[in-house]
């Protein structure tokens, strides 16, 4: 049974990354202290949209901003791209300061959430208008406008009005009025929020895939935990318009620095605990966990374990001293088809601890009962110690 | 899914006829409550548009006998000919080229003014929008003349102008002052489908031109300018029509030599007691007026 939960391979959080150790590069943007107010003028109150914000996003990366609406996400986006002006610190693009500069000075594009295609031109105008305004000669401005039709799949509507294309086409043309310039930079506003399930998941796996075609640096916006999963390099998750943490998927996913990243991005369990020592936490119930805190003993902390990094044993089974374990009784049970959740209540003395736990609906997989006794066991790598 | 298949309600047995045509039967009803409500303003149309307008028609091929009465029999074409008089034909020229004037100055000065009020916070636009209707509050004809008193020989302007120029300057009774009225009293029909259009603008797009390397200017030709057309056409006719065939304004503020189409329709019926050709000077002018709607119509269907 044991073979049910193989031991985590760590990597990501204590795995040097490759393109941060070699530090040579130049980043593509170069956000530091940038903070933005909105208001505040007679009297009211400013909003703080964007506060201190300090990133650095590498040259050719995917890189996604995540976070609730009104995190400040779309603000970070229009500061890159021109459209608003930060209140304090500073932008750079390739090591050029362009905080200041007027969108149309600055070498990078923007795919709009509602797309802002020009109604009154064709798609083909549309995508050559930013060559036309750059004054590049006819020709290559044909030969260019081919180009990216083929790269988004569209050449059989180039002589269409924007109203006379779906959803998921206009997206394209929205992309392709973009790449067609060449930016340094690509900022997409939550680009595939419009479009419907099946539509967005296809539509990210291509965007992925020109991404990796055209080299370009994606710096891409969205509230979809999931969609950010998917499609980026390293993520940069965002609340109440500061930025929480910066790292890969894995990272993110796995080791949660922040209660509300843990919270945010999937489902997890969080166990208040108090530090027993360096290596190990106590639960309310009494169980002891190995865990690195980094903390003082005997300060509270709060611990995040994933649903689907636990797994069920019947309350009997033998112990395996490797592994961190709890008993408790079943609670409830969701079928899910592709999975299995269960609500666990521990037993021990002390204030109960509520657990969920998640199973793979896979062959040769245990199905517990409501009420069973069971045993809840997991690797001590899947325990994150959470900051707040 | 199979039980969702199945019907909520027993369906009619299968020999029962079905009731055709019940629902032929509503929709008759149904428009028969349409013609109901719109009856009152079907009648308004026809006794105060239609019927009015078949007599003007009518009359337009009828003789004026010698003493100035209209002879309706003996139908013509004598008073359509004279449209073509040298004298008609400059009146006519008069009234096109100060109605594009004025046109073309209201568009000038009410174009950045709906813009601006476009652009402002919802509270500061109310504001701004009573301030364009309030000259609607007082009489035309009254504020005409009040323009009399500005532009006349004691008025600010003349008793400013005189000194510096050192000569009699003469503004009432000008088309400089018949322009001046007329942009004054249409400007609001200029203003308000300028505000309407621009309000409706999705300023993203002007955001996306100057993502894509457009200056200000150039983004408000290629994207504002362009978007903004159907305003711009239907503020265009709604102060081109009625200045085409103004009447107060002209007769108040213009001189004998300024004289428009709507006053020389005017002298027609009156003075000159010929019926049958001012019939048919209001005929032309309403043509000309139809020729400018269906431009408008035209371009306004291409472009919406
Ligand atoms: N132009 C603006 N004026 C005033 N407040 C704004 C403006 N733009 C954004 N905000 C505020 O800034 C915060 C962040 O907004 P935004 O960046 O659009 O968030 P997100 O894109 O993450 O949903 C919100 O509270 C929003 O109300
Ligand atoms: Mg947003």
């Amino acid at each position: 049974m044991t073979e049910m939960l193989r031991e985590p391979r760590v990597r990501t959080a204590l795995a040097p990354d490759p393109v941060a150790e070699s530090g040579t590069k130049l980043p593509a943007v170069a956000m530091q202290g940038v903070t933005k107010r909105f208001g505040g003028g007679r009297g009211g109150d400013p909003v703080v949209a964007v506060d201190d914000l300090h990133l650095d996003i590498r040259d050719g990366e995917f890189f996604s901003l995540l976070g609730p609406s009104g995190c400040g996400k779309t603000t970070s986006l229009r500061m890159i791209a021109g459209f608003e002006y930060p209140s304090a610190g500073s932008v750079r693009i390739f090591d050029q300061e362009v905080g200041l500069e007027p969108p149309n000075r600055r070498p990078v594009n923007t795919v709009f959430q509602s797309y802002a295609l020009f109604p009154h031109m064709t798609v083909v105008q549309n995508i050559a208008f930013g060559l036309e305004m750059q004054k590049v000669p006819d020709d290559e401005i044909a030969t260019r406008v081919g180009e990216v039709l083929e790269l988004v799949q569209l050449s059989g509507q180039a002589r269409r009005k924007p109203s006379q294309l779906s959803g998921g086409q206009q997206q394209r043309v929205a992309l392709a009025r973009a790449l067609v310039n060449h930016p340094k930079v690509l900022l997409l506003d939550e680009p595939l929020g419009a479009l419907d399930l099946k539509l967005r998941q296809a539509m990210q796996l291509e965007l992925k895939r020109i991404q990796e075609q055209v080299g370009i640096t994606f710096v891409y916006v969205t509230h979809d935990q999931e969609e950010a999963l998917t499609m980026s390099d390293r993520i940069g998750v965002m609340n109440l318009g500061q930025l929480l943490q910066v790292g890969p998927p894995e990272a993110i996913y796995d080791t949660p620095r922040t209660r509300f990243v843990a919270d945010f991005i999937g489902d997890t369990n969080l166990l208040s605990a108090e530090v027993v020592d360096a290596d190990t936490a106590r639960l309310t119930d009494g169980t002891v966990v190995r865990v690195a805190t980094g903390r003082p003993v005997g300060a509270t902390v709060t611990l995040a374990i994933r649903p689907e990094k636990l797994g069920l044993w019947h309350a009997d089974a033998e112990r395996d001293l490797r592994l961190d374990a709890v008993t408790g009784r079943i609670r409830r049970m969701t079928f899910l088809g592709n999975a299995i959740v269960y609500e666990i209540v521990t037993e021990t003395s002390g204030t109960p601890v509520e657990l969920t736990v998640r199973q793979g609906n896979t062959p040769g997989i245990e199905h517990f009962e409501p009420d069973e006794r069971v045993r809840v066991r997991w690797w001590p790598t899947s325990t994150a110690a959470l900051e707040d | 899914m199979a039980t969702t298949l199945e019907p909520r309600t027993t369906p009619p047995p299968a020999d029962a006829a079905p009731e055709l045509g019940l629902e032929a039967d509503a929709e008759r009803a149904e428009s028969r409550r349409g013609l109901l409500i719109g009856l009152p303003s079907l009648a308004y149309l026809v006794v105060f548009f239609a019927l009015p307008l078949v007599i003007v028609v009518v009359y337009s091929f009828a003789t004026r006998s010698r003493t100035g009465r209209t002879i309706l029999g003996d139908w013509n074409l004598d008073s359509y000919a004279r449209l073509f008089d040298p004298l008609v034909l400059e009146i006519a020229l008069r009234s096109l080229w100060l109605a594009l004037l004025t046109t073309l100055i209201s568009l000038a000065f009410g174009y950045p003014f709906a813009y601006y009020l476009a652009t402002r916070s919802p509270k500061v636009r109310g504001i701004l929008l009573v301030l364009v209707m309030i000259p609607f509050w007082s009489n035309f004809l009254v504020r005409t003349y009040a323009w009399r008193v500005i532009l006349g020989r004691d008025g600010p302007f003349v008793r400013l102008l005189e000194p510096i120029l050192g000569t009699d300057v003469q503004l009432l009774f000008t088309p400089f002052a018949v322009v001046l009225g007329l942009v004054y009293g249409y400007m609001p029909f200029m203003i308000l489908p300028l505000y309407a259009t621009i309000e409706r603008l999705d300023f993203s797009l002007v955001e996306a031109a100057r993502d894509l390397y457009a200056s200000g200017w150039q983004a408000f030709l290629k994207v504002t300018w362009p978007l903004s057309r159907p305003g711009v056409i239907a503020g265009s006719l709604l102060v081109f029509i009625p200045s085409f065939g103004a009447y107060v304004t002209p007769e108040i503020l213009g001189g004998g030599r300024t004289t428009m189409l709507g006053s020389y329709i005017v002298r027609q019926f009156l003075s000159a007691r010929d019926w049958p050709f001012g019939s048919a000077l209001s005929v032309a002018v309403l043509l000309v007026m139809l020729a400018a709607a269906v431009v408008y119509l035209r371009s306004g269907g291409r472009n919406l």
